[in-house]
C-alpha cells in the first residue's frame, strides 16, 4: 500500500492537495490502477490535461522500484490516520496526506513546543532559542522546529545539547536532500535522535512553496508555538498565522524595541500574545510547572568597570567604537574589561560584533 | 667605420648597460638593427633616419648594421634612439670619435629630430658607467639624482652635434628645483570621534601593521585610509631613490626635483587585473601597483570586490616584501614592502552589518566574506570595525589631534624598532620578539583563555604580541596585559557566524 503511496506522491505536478484529491477516489494501489488502465477517472480540481499526462508517467513507472528506495534509506511512510501517523494532525483544516520520517514516531505521543523565528537572528536570539530548546527536552518536551539556519539550528542544538527527549524536526525538502547544507550534522543529530519529517518525496528540491506549507505542519504538531526572533513578516509570522488557525497558544519572547529582528515578536506581544521570559513560562502553559529546573548564574561577578562596560551594551551588539563612545573609559581599559568579560563569558564575540551572552 | 656608444636598457626596474654598436659599410643602402630589440625598438630604425633628416645631416647611402649588446638581452623601448643616431653619424663620420668617448646618451627622438623624456631615466642613468651622460631635458632632475655622472642635457639632436663638433658649447646645466614641499595630504585632525580607527592607523603607521577596516558604506573608511600616508614617516635616502626607480620605470609621474620623498598611496580599483596588481607583461615585465606602492600604502577600497586570484597573489609579497615574477622572456625580482590598508563591507548590502538587522541572506553573506580567504585575513594584524560616527560626534566632539602630533609618535615607535634592528615591529620574529618583549604572567592568562576559547590561533598570538609592542612603544610603556588586550580587541573577525550550531557539530 505504502509504495502505490510513495509512487503517486512522486508523480510529476503532485502536491500535498492533489495527493489528497487523488486518495479521494480510493485506496493508493487503486489509484494507481485506474490511472494505468481504462477510463480516466476524474479528480476533484485536477485538468483532465495533467490526468492524461500522469497516465503516460504512470505507465513509465516501476512501484517495485519506487518502493525499494524508501526501504534502502529507511524512510518511514506514514499515510494520513495510518499507525505512527501523529494522531493530532488526523483532524487538522490541511493534514497531511502522507508523511515520510527519517528517525523513530514516538516523539509525537509527548508535550510539544514549536520554536519558530528568523533565519537572521541576533546572538541574543539564538542564545534563547538553545536554552529553551535545552530547557524543554530537559523536562521532557519535544521540541519542534524547521532545521533552517538561525532560531531553528539553535533551538534543535539546545534540545541535542539536553539529551533527553527526542527532538521533531519538519523540513520541506525530500528527506534524503539535506538542506541547508550548513546544518547537515544537525539533520543527522536530530534523525538519529528523534525524528525528521517531511511531506515531499524523497529526491525532492528544497522549492520556495514548500516552507510555507511545512510551517502549517510545524504549526498543527505543536501544543504551543513559541517565536522567538522574528522581523515583521516572514516566515515565522506565517507559522504564527497557521497556530492561530488551528487554536495552538502562540508565545513570544520579548526583544529589544529597537532590534529589527524582534519587531515581530514585540509585535505579537502588544497584541496580547504570552511572553516567554524562560522555559518555566513554557512549562507551566504546557501544565508541566512540577517539573521547572532550578537554574543559577555561576558566572563570576564583574567588576565595577566590568559592570559599566556591559551596562553600554544595552543588549544590543555592539563595536569597540561604540563602547568607547557609550562609557567614555579610555580604550586601554575597555580592551582589558572586554577580555575578562569574554573569558568569564559574560559577553561573546560574533564576527566583529561583542554581543551580551545569557546565563548558563 | 665602427663607432660604440653607452646605453642603457630597462629590465624591471633596473637598468642594464647596453653597448650600441654602429658599423657602416660599402653595399646596397640598408638599416638593420640586430641584438633582440623589442618592437618600439626595432622602430627607432624609422625614427632615426627622419631625426637625422630634419636635423640636416645627411644620411648614408650605404649598409648600416647595428648591434644592441649584449645580445641575449632584450631591449625594450626608445630610450636608445638617441645612442643609434650619433652611432650612425660617428661611424659615417659626421661627428668625430674622440668627441663622444666617455659619454653615455639616451633619449627618444622625434622624427623633427627633437629629443623626448624617456620613462626609467634614473634605473636608464644608474646602469651608465661613463662619468658623463646625455639625457633630455625633461629627465635632468632624475639623472642628477644620483650625483655619480655629470649630467648634460639637450633638446635637439642638431643641438647635440653642434655641441659634439665644437661650434656650440653645453648648455649651462638648470638650477636645482628645490625639493617639492611636503604635498599636502589630508590631515587628521578632520576626523571627529572614531577613537578606535584613529589609533589603528596610528599603530598601522609605527608598527608596519597591515590594516583591515570593515564597516557599513559611509562611515569613513576611505576617508581613514587616505590619512595614514601622512603619518608615515618622510623616506630616507636609500628608501626614496628606490622608490623613485621603481616610479621612474613604471613611468608614474615624478614629483618637482624629481625624488620622490614622501610614501607613496596607490588606490587601484578593484577592476585591477593580478598583473596589474603584483607586475608582469608578455614581452615587457613591469612593475605592478605593489611595486608602486612599495615604502608606502597600497590602499584597497571594496577588498571583497577585487577578483579572488589578485588578492591571493598579495600573499607572498606581503610576506617576503619582494615580488618574483616569472614569464617565458625572464624572471625578475620587484621589490615590493608595502603597508597594504584594506577596507571592506560586512557583507553585500553594506547597510548595517549588525546581527538581525542585515538584510543579506546567509549564503549571500558568506559568499561576500569568504571572498577574502583566511590566509590573507591572517595577514591583517589590525582588523577593526568602523561604525559611521553619531551626529553628535560629528558636530560636536571636539577635534582630534593632527597628523603631526600623531607622527612624532609614529616616529618614536619606528625608532624603538630601528633599534631592534627592523624597520617595523611588524617584522620582528617570534625568538626577537620573546627576548625583546616576553609576555607578562597576566598577559599569558589573557591569552590562554584567547586560546582556548578557539578565537586566537598560534599565529594569531605572535600578530597580537607585535601590536601589542607597537602600542607600547608609542605609550613609552613596557609591553604588558593592558597592551595585549587592546591588541586582541584590534584584530576582529569580519565573519558572523553562529557560534552555537558551529560547537555543536564539532
Amino acid at each position: 500500500m505504502e509504495a502505490w503511496l510513495c509512487a503517486l506522491a512522486e508523480l510529476a505536478g503532485v502536491g500535498p492537495a492533489r495527493l489528497r484529491a487523488l486518495l479521494s477516489i480510493g485506496a493508493p494501489d487503486e489509484v494507481w490502477r485506474r490511472l494505468e488502465v481504462g477510463p480516466l477517472p476524474r479528480v476533484d480540481g485536477v485538468a483532465a490535461a495533467l490526468v492524461s499526462q500522469w497516465r503516460r508517467q504512470v505507465s513509465t513507472v516501476d512501484v517495485g522500484r519506487v518502493w525499494a528506495r524508501y526501504e534502502e534509506r529507511g524512510t518511514g511512510v506514514m499515510a494520513h490516520g495510518a499507525a505512527g501517523y501523529p494522531e493530532v494532525l488526523v483532524d487538522d483544516p490541511d493534514p497531511p496526506a502522507v508523511l515520510f520520517l527519517h528517525g523513530e514516531p514516538h516523539a509525537f505521543r509527548l508535550p510539544r513546543v514549536g520554536i519558530v523565528g528568523t533565519r537572521r537572528c541576533t546572538n541574543y536570539g539564538a542564545d534563547v532559542a538553545f536554552e529553551l530548546g535545552r530547557g524543554l527536552a530537559a523536562a521532557g518536551v519535544c521540541v519542534v522546529s524547521g532545521l533552517a539556519v538561525g532560531i531553528d539550528a539553535a533551538a534543535h542544538a539546545g534540545a541535542i545539547d539536553a539529551d533527553l527527549a527526542p527532538p521533531v524536526a519538519v523540513v520541506g525538502s525530500g528527506l534524503d536532500v539535506v538542506y541547508p547544507r550548513q546544518n547537515r550534522h544537525l539533520w543527522h543529530s536530530v534523525a538519529s535522535r528523534g525524528a525528521v519529517v517531511s511531506e515531499a518525496p524523497l529526491g525532492v528540491a528544497p522549492e520556495p512553496w514548500r516552507f510555507p506549507a511545512r510551517n502549517r505542519i510545524i504549526a498543527g504538531l505543536s501544543d504551543i508555538v513559541v517565536v522567538v526572533e522574528s522581523k515583521s513578516s516572514g516566515g515565522s509570522m506565517h507559522t504564527v498565522n497557521e497556530a492561530i488557525e488551528r487554536g495552538v497558544p502562540v508565545m513570544a519572547v520579548p526583544g529589544p524595541i529597537r532590534s529589527p529582528a524582534s519587531a515581530g515578536t514585540n509585535r505579537l506581544l502588544s497584541e496580547g500574545c504570552a511572553p516567554v521570559c524562560d522555559v518555566d513560562d513554557l512549562l507551566v502553559m504546557l501544565g508541566l510547572d512540577e517539573r521547572a529546573i532550578a537554574r543559577t548564574d555561576a558566572r563570576p561577578e564583574p567588576s565595577p568597570t566590568g559592570r559599566r562596560v556591559l551596562d553600554a551594551f544595552c543588549w544590543q551588539p555592539v563595536g569597540l567604537d561604540t563602547l568607547v563612545g557609550r562609557t567614555g573609559l579610555p580604550i586601554p581599559d575597555i580592551a582589558l574589561t572586554i577580555e575578562r568579560l569574554l573569558a568569564d563569558r559574560w559577553i561573546v564575540r560574533n564576527g566583529p560584533w561583542l554581543e551580551r551572552a545569557a546565563a548558563g | 667605420m665602427l663607432a660604440c656608444i653607452p646605453a642603457s636598457t630597462l629590465l624591471g626596474v633596473t637598468g642594464h648597460p647596453v653597448a650600441v654598436e654602429v658599423h657602416v659599410s660599402n653595399g646596397l643602402p640598408a638599416f638593420t638593427v640586430v641584438g633582440l630589440p623589442d618592437t618600439s625598438c626595432r622602430e627607432a630604425r624609422d625614427r632615426v633616419r627622419a631625426a637625422v633628416l630634419s636635423s640636416g645631416l645627411d644620411w648614408p647611402l650605404r649598409r648600416i648594421t647595428v648591434n644592441l649588446a649584449p645580445s641575449g638581452v632584450r631591449k625594450e623601448g626608445a630610450a636608445l634612439d638617441l645612442a643609434i643616431a650619433i652611432g650612425v653619424l660617428v661611424a659615417n663620420g659626421d661627428v668625430s670619435a674622440s668627441t663622444v668617448e666617455g659619454l653615455g646618451l639616451l633619449g627618444e627622438l622625434g622624427l623633427d629630430g627633437s629629443i623626448r623624456p624617456i620613462a626609467g631615466a634614473l634605473p636608464l642613468v644608474d646602469a651608465l658607467l661613463t662619468p658623463t651622460v646625455v639625457v633630455p631635458r625633461g629627465n635632468v632632475e632624475e639623472a642628477r639624482l644620483l650625483g655619480r655622472h655629470q649630467v648634460r642635457s639637450v633638446s635637439r639632436l642638431s643641438e647635440l652635434v653642434a655641441v659634439l663638433s665644437g661650434t656650440q658649447a653645453w648648455d649651462e646645466p638648470p638650477d636645482c628645483t628645490p625639493p617639492a614641499p611636503r604635498v599636502d595630504v589630508p590631515d587628521l585632525v578632520d576626523v571627529r570621534g572614531q577613537a578606535v580607527a584613529r589609533l589603528a592607523l596610528e599603530l598601522a603607521a609605527g608598527g608596519g601593521h597591515h590594516l583591515l577596516l570593515i564597516g557599513p558604506p559611509g562611515a569613513g573608511k576611505t576617508m581613514l585610509a587616505r590619512r595614514l600616508p601622512g603619518l608615515l614617516p618622510d623616506l630616507d635616502a636609500d628608501a626614496a631613490l628606490d622608490v623613485t626607480r621603481i616610479h621612474s620605470a613604471a613611468g608614474i609621474g615624478l614629483p618637482a626635483g624629481g625624488l620622490v620623498r614622501q610614501p607613496p598611496f596607490r588606490a587601484p580599483h578593484h577592476g585591477a587585473s593580478p598583473v596589474a596588481m603584483v607586475g608582469g607583461g608578455s614581452s615587457v615585465l613591469r612593475p605592478g601597483e605593489i611595486s608602486a606602492s612599495h615604502r608606502g600604502v597600497l590602499f584597497l577600497d571594496e577588498m571583497g570586490e577585487f577578483s579572488p586570484v589578485a588578492l591571493d597573489s598579495l600573499r607572498q609579497p606581503l610576506e617576503e616584501g619582494v615580488v618574483r615574477v616569472s614569464r617565458a622572456v625572464g624572471s625578475i625580482t620587484f621589490p615590493a614592502d608595502f603597508l597594504l590598508v584594506a577596507a571592506t563591507n560586512p557583507c553585500p548590502c553594506g547597510e548595517l552589518g549588525t546581527p538581525g538587522a542585515c538584510r543579506c541572506s546567509e549564503g549571500a553573506r558568506l559568499r561576500y566574506v569568504r571572498r577574502l580567504s583566511g590566509p590573507l585575513l591572517d595577514r591583517f594584524d589590525l582588523r577593526i570595525q568602523v561604525q559611521r560616527p553619531s551626529a553628535h560626534e560629528m558636530f560636536c566632539a571636539p577635534p582630534g589631534q593632527s597628523t603631526s602630533e600623531v607622527r612624532a609618535r609614529v616616529q618614536r615607535a619606528r625608532e624603538a624598532a630601528a633599534e631592534r634592528g627592523v624597520a617595523a615591529n611588524a617584522d620582528l620574529d617570534a625568538a626577537a620578539l620573546d627576548r625583546l618583549a616576553p609576555l607578562t604572567p597576566a598577559a599569558l592568562d589573557l591569552a590562554e583563555v584567547a586560546i582556548s576559547d578557539g578565537r586566537l590561533s598560534a599565529r594569531g598570538l605572535h600578530r597580537v604580541r607585535t601590536v601589542s609592542l607597537t602600542l607600547a612603544d608609542i605609550a613609552q610603556e613596557s609591553p604588558g596585559v593592558e597592551h595585549l588586550a587592546q591588541a586582541l580587541n584590534l584584530r576582529v573577525d569580519p565573519l558572523v557566524v553562529d557560534h552555537r550550531v558551529a560547537v555543536t557539530h564539532g
